[in-house]
Protein backbone atom coordinates (compact mmCIF):
# COMPACT_ATOMS: atom_id res chain seq x y z
CA UNK A 1 0.00 0.00 0.00
CA UNK A 2 1.30 3.43 -0.75
CA UNK A 3 0.09 6.96 -0.31
CA UNK A 4 -0.43 9.32 -3.05
CA UNK A 5 -1.31 12.88 -2.93
CA UNK A 6 -2.72 15.30 -5.66
CA UNK A 7 -2.24 18.85 -5.69
CA UNK A 8 -5.15 20.27 -7.76
CA UNK A 9 -6.17 23.93 -8.93
CA UNK A 10 -9.20 25.32 -8.26
CA UNK A 11 -10.10 24.27 -12.06
CA UNK A 12 -13.09 22.06 -12.79
CA UNK A 13 -11.40 20.78 -15.86
CA UNK A 14 -8.07 19.75 -14.44
CA UNK A 15 -9.15 18.58 -10.82
CA UNK A 16 -12.04 15.67 -12.87
CA UNK A 17 -9.47 13.21 -14.03
CA UNK A 18 -7.72 13.24 -10.76
CA UNK A 19 -11.20 12.48 -8.74
CA UNK A 20 -11.34 9.21 -11.49
CA UNK A 21 -7.61 7.94 -10.91
CA UNK A 22 -7.86 8.72 -7.19
CA UNK A 23 -10.87 6.40 -6.93
CA UNK A 24 -8.96 3.75 -8.80
CA UNK A 25 -6.00 3.71 -6.32
CA UNK A 26 -8.11 3.81 -3.37
CA UNK A 27 -10.38 0.62 -5.01
CA UNK A 28 -6.46 -0.71 -5.00
CA UNK A 29 -5.78 -0.23 -1.48
CA UNK A 30 -4.05 2.77 -1.15
CA UNK A 31 -4.37 6.26 0.92
CA UNK A 32 -5.28 8.90 -1.45
CA UNK A 33 -5.30 12.58 -0.37
CA UNK A 34 -6.17 15.80 -2.39
CA UNK A 35 -4.04 19.38 -1.73
CA UNK A 36 -6.73 22.03 -2.67
CA UNK A 37 -7.66 25.15 -1.93
CA UNK A 38 -11.37 24.36 -2.07
CA UNK A 39 -13.11 22.89 0.63
CA UNK A 40 -16.16 22.07 -1.58
CA UNK A 41 -14.07 19.62 -3.13
CA UNK A 42 -14.83 17.44 -0.14
CA UNK A 43 -17.97 16.35 -1.32
CA UNK A 44 -16.87 15.19 -4.29
CA UNK A 45 -13.86 13.38 -3.32
CA UNK A 46 -13.98 9.54 -3.65
CA UNK A 47 -15.29 7.43 -0.63
CA UNK A 48 -12.35 7.08 1.43
CA UNK A 49 -10.28 10.27 -0.28
CA UNK A 50 -8.90 12.29 1.95
CA UNK A 51 -9.41 16.31 1.95
CA UNK A 52 -5.74 18.33 2.52
CA UNK A 53 -7.51 21.76 2.68
CA UNK A 54 -5.08 24.79 2.04
CA UNK A 55 -5.55 26.85 5.36
CA UNK A 56 -3.24 29.44 6.68
CA UNK A 57 -3.56 31.12 10.25
CA UNK A 58 -6.52 33.88 10.36
CA UNK A 59 -4.55 36.72 11.78
CA UNK A 60 -2.07 36.51 8.28
CA UNK A 61 -4.36 39.10 6.42
CA UNK A 62 -2.61 37.81 3.09
CA UNK A 63 -3.30 34.19 3.37
CA UNK A 64 -7.11 34.93 3.58
CA UNK A 65 -7.03 35.80 0.27
CA UNK A 66 -7.59 31.89 -1.24
CA UNK A 67 -10.67 32.64 -1.55
CA UNK A 68 -10.50 35.04 -4.29
CA UNK A 69 -8.60 32.50 -5.88
CA UNK A 70 -11.35 30.21 -6.33
CA UNK A 71 -13.31 31.94 -9.13
CA UNK A 72 -10.39 34.63 -10.38
CA UNK A 73 -10.24 33.41 -13.65
CA UNK A 74 -13.93 33.82 -14.09
CA UNK A 75 -13.98 37.27 -13.47
CA UNK A 76 -12.51 38.95 -16.43
CA UNK A 77 -12.96 38.83 -20.04
CA UNK A 78 -10.07 37.63 -21.94
CA UNK A 79 -9.40 36.24 -25.53
CA UNK A 80 -7.14 34.48 -27.78
CA UNK A 81 -3.70 34.96 -27.12
CA UNK A 82 -3.97 37.87 -24.53
CA UNK A 83 -5.46 35.40 -22.46
CA UNK A 84 -2.14 33.45 -21.51
CA UNK A 85 -0.75 36.78 -20.58
CA UNK A 86 -3.86 36.94 -18.50
CA UNK A 87 -3.71 33.37 -16.96
CA UNK A 88 0.04 33.43 -16.12
CA UNK A 89 0.10 37.09 -14.53
CA UNK A 90 -3.36 36.84 -13.03
CA UNK A 91 -4.02 33.49 -12.36
CA UNK A 92 -1.46 30.97 -11.80
CA UNK A 93 1.39 32.71 -10.63
CA UNK A 94 -0.18 34.59 -8.06
CA UNK A 95 -2.40 31.25 -7.69
CA UNK A 96 0.83 29.02 -6.71
CA UNK A 97 2.85 31.49 -5.00
CA UNK A 98 -0.18 32.01 -2.82
CA UNK A 99 -0.64 28.10 -2.36
CA UNK A 100 3.16 27.03 -1.94
CA UNK A 101 3.63 27.39 1.92
CA UNK A 102 0.40 25.10 2.74
CA UNK A 103 1.31 22.01 -0.10
CA UNK A 104 4.75 22.21 1.94
CA UNK A 105 3.23 21.79 5.37
CA UNK A 106 0.69 19.17 4.10
CA UNK A 107 3.43 16.87 2.44
CA UNK A 108 5.23 17.04 5.57
CA UNK A 109 1.94 16.27 7.64
CA UNK A 110 1.05 13.39 4.99
CA UNK A 111 4.50 12.00 3.95
CA UNK A 112 3.34 10.98 0.53
CA UNK A 113 4.96 8.05 -1.12
CA UNK A 114 4.47 9.95 -4.33
CA UNK A 115 2.76 13.32 -5.31
CA UNK A 116 1.11 13.49 -8.08
CA UNK A 117 0.83 17.40 -9.03
CA UNK A 118 -1.65 19.28 -11.80
CA UNK A 119 0.54 20.66 -14.70
CA UNK A 120 -0.04 24.10 -13.70
CA UNK A 121 0.08 23.56 -10.11
CA UNK A 122 4.14 24.46 -10.34
CA UNK A 123 4.41 24.60 -6.67
CA UNK A 124 2.55 21.16 -6.18
CA UNK A 125 6.27 20.08 -8.00
CA UNK A 126 8.39 23.21 -6.00
CA UNK A 127 7.36 22.14 -2.76
CA UNK A 128 8.06 18.24 -3.54
CA UNK A 129 11.10 19.06 -4.92
CA UNK A 130 12.54 21.01 -1.98
CA UNK A 131 10.66 18.39 0.29
CA UNK A 132 12.22 15.56 -1.23
CA UNK A 133 9.20 13.65 -2.28
CA UNK A 134 9.29 11.88 -5.85
CA UNK A 135 6.31 13.27 -8.04
CA UNK A 136 4.36 12.79 -11.23
CA UNK A 137 2.48 15.78 -13.36
CA UNK A 138 -0.28 15.60 -15.00
CA UNK A 139 -1.32 17.44 -18.15
CA UNK A 140 -5.34 18.24 -17.87
CA UNK A 141 -4.84 20.27 -20.77
CA UNK A 142 -2.54 18.92 -22.95
CA UNK A 143 -3.19 22.02 -26.23
CA UNK A 144 -0.51 23.86 -23.63
CA UNK A 145 2.35 21.47 -24.36
CA UNK A 146 1.53 21.96 -28.05
CA UNK A 147 2.65 25.77 -27.73
CA UNK A 148 6.01 25.00 -27.72
CA UNK A 149 6.19 23.67 -31.02
CA UNK A 150 3.78 26.37 -33.16
CA UNK A 151 4.59 29.55 -30.95
CA UNK A 152 7.79 28.39 -29.09
CA UNK A 153 8.37 32.10 -28.12
CA UNK A 154 5.14 32.29 -26.30
CA UNK A 155 6.14 29.20 -24.43
CA UNK A 156 9.51 30.11 -23.71
CA UNK A 157 7.87 33.24 -21.91
CA UNK A 158 5.71 31.12 -20.47
CA UNK A 159 8.91 29.16 -18.82
CA UNK A 160 10.08 32.09 -17.83
CA UNK A 161 7.00 32.92 -15.46
CA UNK A 162 7.58 29.28 -13.93
CA UNK A 163 11.25 29.60 -13.59
CA UNK A 164 11.17 33.35 -11.61
CA UNK A 165 8.37 31.45 -9.29
CA UNK A 166 10.81 28.61 -8.89
CA UNK A 167 13.51 30.97 -7.53
CA UNK A 168 11.11 33.02 -5.20
CA UNK A 169 10.81 29.41 -3.43
CA UNK A 170 14.79 28.74 -3.80
CA UNK A 171 15.23 26.52 -6.34
CA UNK A 172 17.69 28.03 -8.80
CA UNK A 173 17.51 26.64 -12.02
CA UNK A 174 17.22 27.70 -15.49
CA UNK A 175 14.44 24.93 -16.45
CA UNK A 176 11.25 24.72 -15.64
CA UNK A 177 10.16 21.42 -13.17
CA UNK A 178 6.48 21.58 -13.32
CA UNK A 179 6.64 18.95 -15.82
CA UNK A 180 8.17 15.75 -13.95
CA UNK A 181 11.01 14.03 -15.28
CA UNK A 182 10.09 10.91 -14.01
CA UNK A 183 6.28 10.60 -15.08
CA UNK A 184 4.40 12.98 -16.99
CA UNK A 185 1.24 12.02 -17.87
CA UNK A 186 -0.84 13.76 -20.96
CA UNK A 187 -4.24 13.16 -20.71
CA UNK A 188 -4.88 12.33 -24.52
CA UNK A 189 -4.17 10.46 -27.14
CA UNK A 190 -1.02 10.60 -29.26
CA UNK A 191 -3.49 10.85 -32.53
CA UNK A 192 -5.37 13.32 -30.93
CA UNK A 193 -2.14 15.10 -29.29
CA UNK A 194 -0.75 15.30 -33.10
CA UNK A 195 2.90 14.55 -34.09
CA UNK A 196 5.87 16.50 -31.54
CA UNK A 197 9.05 15.13 -30.10
CA UNK A 198 8.60 14.92 -26.22
CA UNK A 199 10.78 13.44 -23.73
CA UNK A 200 10.40 9.50 -23.02
CA UNK A 201 8.82 10.40 -19.44
CA UNK A 202 5.87 12.20 -21.21
CA UNK A 203 3.40 9.49 -21.48
CA UNK A 204 0.18 9.48 -23.14
CA UNK A 205 -2.84 7.60 -20.95
CA UNK A 206 -5.79 8.83 -23.14
CA UNK A 207 -8.75 10.88 -21.32
CA UNK A 208 -9.63 10.22 -18.27
CA UNK A 209 -13.53 9.86 -17.97
CA UNK A 210 -14.62 11.74 -14.93
CA UNK A 211 -18.12 9.83 -13.65
CA UNK A 212 -19.63 12.70 -11.55
CA UNK A 213 -21.10 11.39 -8.64
CA UNK A 214 -23.70 14.57 -8.45
CA UNK A 215 -26.32 13.60 -11.40
CA UNK A 216 -28.22 16.24 -12.15
CA UNK A 217 -32.07 16.27 -13.41
CA UNK A 218 -32.50 16.01 -16.68
CA UNK A 219 -36.12 16.56 -19.24
CA UNK A 220 -35.76 13.16 -21.03
CA UNK A 221 -39.50 13.03 -22.08
CA UNK A 222 -38.64 16.66 -23.51
CA UNK A 223 -35.35 15.37 -25.39
CA UNK A 224 -36.94 12.69 -27.01
CA UNK A 225 -40.38 14.24 -27.38
CA UNK A 226 -40.05 15.02 -31.46
CA UNK A 227 -39.34 12.01 -32.88
CA UNK A 228 -36.90 12.52 -36.08
CA UNK A 229 -35.56 15.39 -34.35
CA UNK A 230 -31.53 15.13 -34.53
CA UNK A 231 -30.00 16.17 -30.85
CA UNK A 232 -26.82 18.46 -29.99
CA UNK A 233 -25.52 20.07 -27.29
CA UNK A 234 -24.21 23.51 -26.51
CA UNK A 235 -22.08 24.24 -23.93
CA UNK A 236 -19.07 26.53 -23.22
CA UNK A 237 -18.49 25.24 -19.92
CA UNK A 238 -18.41 26.90 -16.38
CA UNK A 239 -15.48 29.29 -16.80
CA UNK A 240 -17.08 32.18 -19.21
CA UNK A 241 -19.42 33.73 -16.95
CA UNK A 242 -19.95 36.98 -18.01
CA UNK A 243 -21.28 39.19 -21.34
CA UNK A 244 -19.50 36.21 -23.32
CA UNK A 245 -22.29 33.84 -22.43
CA UNK A 246 -25.07 36.54 -23.71
CA UNK A 247 -24.18 37.54 -26.73
CA UNK A 248 -22.90 33.94 -27.71
CA UNK A 249 -26.24 32.00 -26.77
CA UNK A 250 -28.04 34.75 -29.05
CA UNK A 251 -26.26 33.46 -32.28
CA UNK A 252 -27.35 29.85 -31.09
CA UNK A 253 -30.75 30.71 -30.64
CA UNK A 254 -31.08 32.50 -34.10
CA UNK A 255 -29.39 29.89 -35.14
CA UNK A 256 -31.46 26.83 -34.32
CA UNK A 257 -34.86 28.24 -33.19
CA UNK A 258 -37.65 26.64 -35.21
CA UNK A 259 -35.30 24.53 -36.45
CA UNK A 260 -35.68 20.58 -37.16
CA UNK A 261 -33.25 19.71 -34.24
CA UNK A 262 -33.55 19.35 -30.25
CA UNK A 263 -30.73 21.53 -28.39
CA UNK A 264 -30.03 21.10 -25.16
CA UNK A 265 -27.93 24.35 -23.35
CA UNK A 266 -26.28 24.52 -20.54
CA UNK A 267 -26.74 27.91 -19.43
CA UNK A 268 -28.48 29.77 -16.54
CA UNK A 269 -31.89 29.63 -17.95
CA UNK A 270 -32.59 33.71 -16.71
CA UNK A 271 -29.56 34.54 -19.40
CA UNK A 272 -32.77 34.92 -21.24
CA UNK A 273 -36.65 35.50 -20.43
CA UNK A 274 -37.82 33.01 -23.18
CA UNK A 275 -36.23 29.94 -25.27
CA UNK A 276 -37.32 28.83 -27.97
CA UNK A 277 -39.85 25.39 -27.93
CA UNK A 278 -37.19 23.56 -29.21
CA UNK A 279 -34.54 24.14 -26.47
CA UNK A 280 -33.96 22.35 -23.30
CA UNK A 281 -31.99 24.72 -21.31
CA UNK A 282 -30.26 23.99 -17.72
CA UNK A 283 -27.61 24.96 -15.88
CA UNK A 284 -26.00 22.04 -15.13
CA UNK A 285 -26.57 18.66 -17.28
CA UNK A 286 -25.48 14.52 -17.01
CA UNK A 287 -23.23 15.25 -19.94
CA UNK A 288 -21.90 11.47 -19.82
CA UNK A 289 -25.70 9.87 -19.95
CA UNK A 290 -26.89 12.38 -22.35
CA UNK A 291 -23.97 12.01 -25.16
CA UNK A 292 -24.64 8.41 -26.12
CA UNK A 293 -28.25 9.98 -27.13
CA UNK A 294 -26.70 12.72 -29.34
CA UNK A 295 -25.91 13.51 -32.47
CA UNK A 296 -23.66 16.29 -32.24
CA UNK A 297 -22.16 19.01 -29.64
CA UNK A 298 -21.11 22.36 -30.16
CA UNK A 299 -18.65 24.14 -27.83
CA UNK A 300 -15.69 26.28 -26.30
CA UNK A 301 -13.21 23.86 -27.02
CA UNK A 302 -12.54 22.61 -23.04
CA UNK A 303 -10.35 19.80 -22.99
CA UNK A 304 -12.70 17.59 -20.96
CA UNK A 305 -15.79 18.16 -23.24
CA UNK A 306 -13.56 17.84 -26.29
CA UNK A 307 -12.35 14.71 -24.89
CA UNK A 308 -16.09 13.04 -24.02
CA UNK A 309 -17.38 14.04 -27.20
CA UNK A 310 -14.78 11.68 -29.02
CA UNK A 311 -15.28 9.35 -26.63
CA UNK A 312 -18.76 8.96 -27.82
CA UNK A 313 -17.47 9.11 -31.42
CA UNK A 314 -19.81 12.59 -31.73
CA UNK A 315 -18.51 15.18 -34.28
CA UNK A 316 -18.31 18.66 -33.20
CA UNK A 317 -18.33 22.36 -34.12
CA UNK A 318 -15.83 24.19 -32.00
CA UNK A 319 -15.95 27.96 -31.12
CA UNK A 320 -12.51 28.57 -29.23
CA UNK A 321 -12.77 31.43 -27.00
CA UNK A 322 -9.11 31.53 -25.01
CA UNK A 323 -6.18 30.15 -23.68
CA UNK A 324 -5.42 26.43 -25.26
CA UNK A 325 -8.82 26.29 -26.49
CA UNK A 326 -7.98 27.42 -29.99
CA UNK A 327 -5.41 24.85 -30.55
CA UNK A 328 -7.77 22.11 -28.87
CA UNK A 329 -10.02 23.16 -31.94
CA UNK A 330 -7.04 23.34 -34.43
CA UNK A 331 -6.87 19.36 -33.59
CA UNK A 332 -10.49 18.38 -34.01
CA UNK A 333 -10.62 20.55 -37.42
CA UNK A 334 -6.96 18.63 -37.96
CA UNK A 335 -8.20 15.23 -37.55
CA UNK A 336 -11.45 15.68 -39.34
CA UNK A 337 -14.07 15.42 -36.05
CA UNK A 338 -15.12 18.80 -36.92
CA UNK A 339 -15.39 22.31 -37.45
CA UNK A 340 -14.11 25.40 -35.85
CA UNK A 341 -15.72 29.12 -35.78
CA UNK A 342 -14.48 32.07 -34.74
CA UNK A 343 -16.06 32.80 -31.47
CA UNK A 344 -16.35 37.02 -31.80
CA UNK A 345 -16.76 36.97 -35.66
CA UNK A 346 -18.96 33.63 -36.25
CA UNK A 347 -22.31 34.91 -37.02
CA UNK A 348 -25.96 32.71 -36.67
CA UNK A 349 -25.92 31.20 -39.94
CA UNK A 350 -22.12 30.27 -40.12
CA UNK A 351 -23.17 28.16 -36.86
CA UNK A 352 -26.17 26.61 -38.54
CA UNK A 353 -24.45 25.96 -41.99
CA UNK A 354 -21.85 24.04 -39.52
CA UNK A 355 -24.14 21.90 -37.36
CA UNK A 356 -25.46 21.09 -40.47
CA UNK A 357 -22.38 20.04 -42.36
CA UNK A 358 -21.23 17.83 -39.02
CA UNK A 359 -24.79 16.01 -39.28
CA UNK A 360 -25.54 15.25 -42.60
CA UNK A 361 -21.21 14.60 -43.34
CA UNK A 362 -20.43 11.30 -42.01
CA UNK A 363 -17.20 11.50 -42.23
CA UNK A 364 -16.68 13.77 -39.34
CA UNK A 365 -18.79 10.88 -36.94
CA UNK A 366 -16.03 8.47 -38.74
CA UNK A 367 -13.13 10.50 -37.83
CA UNK A 368 -14.33 11.41 -34.16
CA UNK A 369 -15.04 7.27 -33.74
CA UNK A 370 -11.55 6.18 -35.02
CA UNK A 371 -10.40 9.34 -32.10
CA UNK A 372 -12.40 7.22 -29.69
CA UNK A 373 -10.47 3.87 -30.47
CA UNK A 374 -7.11 5.89 -29.48
CA UNK A 375 -8.49 6.54 -26.36
CA UNK A 376 -9.61 3.61 -25.14
CA UNK A 377 -6.32 2.10 -27.20
CA UNK A 378 -4.41 4.19 -24.59
CA UNK A 379 -5.77 3.04 -21.34
CA UNK A 380 -7.25 6.05 -19.74
CA UNK A 381 -7.83 5.87 -15.85
CA UNK A 382 -6.52 2.40 -15.34
CA UNK A 383 -3.38 2.99 -17.20
CA UNK A 384 -2.69 6.21 -15.28
CA UNK A 385 -3.32 4.05 -11.81
CA UNK A 386 -0.79 1.43 -13.22
CA UNK A 387 1.82 4.37 -13.87
CA UNK A 388 1.33 5.46 -10.53
CA UNK A 389 1.53 2.45 -8.88
CA UNK A 390 4.84 1.60 -10.50
CA UNK A 391 6.79 5.21 -9.40
CA UNK A 392 5.33 4.62 -6.14
CA UNK A 393 7.38 1.15 -5.96
CA UNK A 394 10.55 2.49 -7.02
CA UNK A 395 12.48 2.86 -4.04
CA UNK A 396 13.46 6.37 -3.64
CA UNK A 397 17.18 7.06 -3.80
CA UNK A 398 18.56 9.47 -1.16
CA UNK A 399 21.99 10.81 -1.45
CA UNK A 400 23.52 12.27 1.82
CA UNK A 401 25.98 14.91 1.34
CA UNK A 402 28.34 14.56 3.96
CA UNK B 1 -4.61 30.35 -54.85
CA UNK B 2 -0.45 30.09 -53.05
CA UNK B 3 2.47 30.34 -55.54
CA UNK B 4 5.64 29.57 -54.86
CA UNK B 5 7.40 31.96 -57.15
CA UNK B 6 7.28 35.10 -57.27
CA UNK B 7 10.22 36.32 -58.98
CA UNK B 8 9.20 40.87 -59.18
CA UNK B 9 10.19 42.56 -56.64
CA UNK B 10 6.94 44.06 -54.55
CA UNK B 11 6.16 47.26 -53.59
CA UNK B 12 4.59 48.15 -49.83
CA UNK B 13 1.22 48.27 -50.97
CA UNK B 14 1.05 45.59 -53.37
CA UNK B 15 2.68 43.38 -50.11
CA UNK B 16 -0.47 44.75 -47.98
CA UNK B 17 -2.86 43.45 -50.76
CA UNK B 18 -0.98 40.42 -50.78
CA UNK B 19 -1.50 40.27 -47.07
CA UNK B 20 -5.04 41.45 -47.32
CA UNK B 21 -6.03 38.19 -49.69
CA UNK B 22 -4.27 35.69 -47.21
CA UNK B 23 -6.34 37.56 -44.34
CA UNK B 24 -9.49 37.16 -46.28
CA UNK B 25 -8.26 32.98 -47.20
CA UNK B 26 -8.23 32.56 -43.58
CA UNK B 27 -11.10 34.38 -41.81
CA UNK B 28 -13.27 34.38 -44.94
CA UNK B 29 -14.60 36.83 -47.38
CA UNK B 30 -17.36 37.88 -45.63
CA UNK B 31 -16.06 39.36 -42.35
CA UNK B 32 -12.99 40.65 -44.23
CA UNK B 33 -16.34 42.59 -46.25
CA UNK B 34 -17.32 43.96 -42.73
CA UNK B 35 -13.30 45.27 -41.10
CA UNK B 36 -11.59 47.87 -42.20
CA UNK B 37 -8.19 46.80 -42.80
CA UNK B 38 -5.15 49.06 -42.18
CA UNK B 39 -1.32 48.82 -41.91
CA UNK B 40 -2.08 49.87 -38.56
CA UNK B 41 -4.79 46.78 -37.70
CA UNK B 42 -3.52 44.42 -35.26
CA UNK B 43 -3.97 40.94 -35.59
CA UNK B 44 -5.15 39.84 -31.78
CA UNK B 45 -6.97 43.11 -31.55
CA UNK B 46 -8.59 44.34 -34.47
CA UNK B 47 -8.44 41.34 -36.39
CA UNK B 48 -9.50 39.34 -33.64
CA UNK B 49 -7.50 36.35 -35.03
CA UNK B 50 -6.57 33.48 -32.41
CA UNK B 51 -3.55 31.46 -32.36
CA UNK B 52 -4.18 29.16 -34.90
CA UNK B 53 -5.30 31.62 -37.44
CA UNK B 54 -2.01 33.32 -37.19
CA UNK B 55 0.06 30.73 -37.68
CA UNK B 56 -2.06 29.52 -40.56
CA UNK B 57 -1.81 32.80 -41.94
CA UNK B 58 2.06 32.65 -40.96
CA UNK B 59 2.07 29.00 -43.49
CA UNK B 60 0.45 31.28 -46.55
CA UNK B 61 3.33 33.84 -46.75
CA UNK B 62 5.80 30.92 -46.58
CA UNK B 63 4.35 29.14 -49.20
CA UNK B 64 4.20 31.96 -51.17
CA UNK B 65 7.54 33.61 -50.59
CA UNK B 66 9.62 30.16 -50.17
CA UNK B 67 12.83 30.20 -49.50
CA UNK B 68 12.83 33.61 -50.01
CA UNK B 69 11.62 34.99 -46.82
CA UNK B 70 12.32 33.18 -43.19
CA UNK B 71 9.01 34.16 -42.09
CA UNK B 72 7.97 31.46 -39.59
CA UNK B 73 10.93 31.64 -38.14
CA UNK B 74 10.42 35.70 -37.82
CA UNK B 75 7.28 34.77 -36.08
CA UNK B 76 8.02 32.80 -34.09
CA UNK B 77 10.97 34.30 -32.44
CA UNK B 78 8.47 37.38 -31.45
CA UNK B 79 7.49 37.04 -27.77
CA UNK B 80 3.99 37.17 -26.29
CA UNK B 81 4.13 40.92 -25.94
CA UNK B 82 5.12 41.52 -29.49
CA UNK B 83 2.70 38.73 -30.60
CA UNK B 84 -0.13 40.25 -28.98
CA UNK B 85 0.45 43.64 -30.79
CA UNK B 86 1.91 42.42 -34.01
CA UNK B 87 0.13 44.82 -36.77
CA UNK B 88 -0.08 44.58 -40.47
CA UNK B 89 2.42 47.46 -41.04
CA UNK B 90 5.32 45.42 -38.95
CA UNK B 91 4.85 42.30 -41.36
CA UNK B 92 4.50 44.47 -44.85
CA UNK B 93 8.01 46.04 -43.41
CA UNK B 94 9.40 43.34 -43.14
CA UNK B 95 8.66 41.44 -46.01
CA UNK B 96 9.59 44.89 -47.84
CA UNK B 97 12.97 44.31 -46.13
CA UNK B 98 13.88 40.98 -47.06
CA UNK B 99 12.98 40.89 -50.66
Amino acid sequence: MARFVFVVPPLTGHINPTLSIGAVLLQRGHQVGWITLDAALASKLPKGGELLLIEYAENDLQKQESEKYLDIITKKIVYGIDSIKFLYEEVLIPLNRHSYEGISDWLDRFKPDLVITDHQMFSGAIAAANKGYSYATSVTAPAAIKVMDELPKVHEWEINQIIALQKEFGIDLETAIACSEELTMVLTSSEFFGEMELPECYRFVGPVIHQRTEQPAFDWEKLNSVPGNQKILVSIGTTFDHEHKKSFFEKVIEAFENEPLTVVVVSDPELFEQWPDNFIVQRSVPQLELLPHLDAVVCHGGHNTVCETLTHGLPMVVVPIAYDQSHVAGRVVRVGAGLRLNFNRFKAKHLKESVTEILSNASFKQAAIEISGSFSRAGGTEKAADLLVELAKEPVVVVLNN
Amino acid sequence: MDTIISTAKLNSSEIFDLMKQFITEVIGEEFVEEMDITMESSFTKDLEMDSIEIVSFSEKIKNHFGEQIDFTGWLSNMDLDELINLNLGTIVNYIEECQ
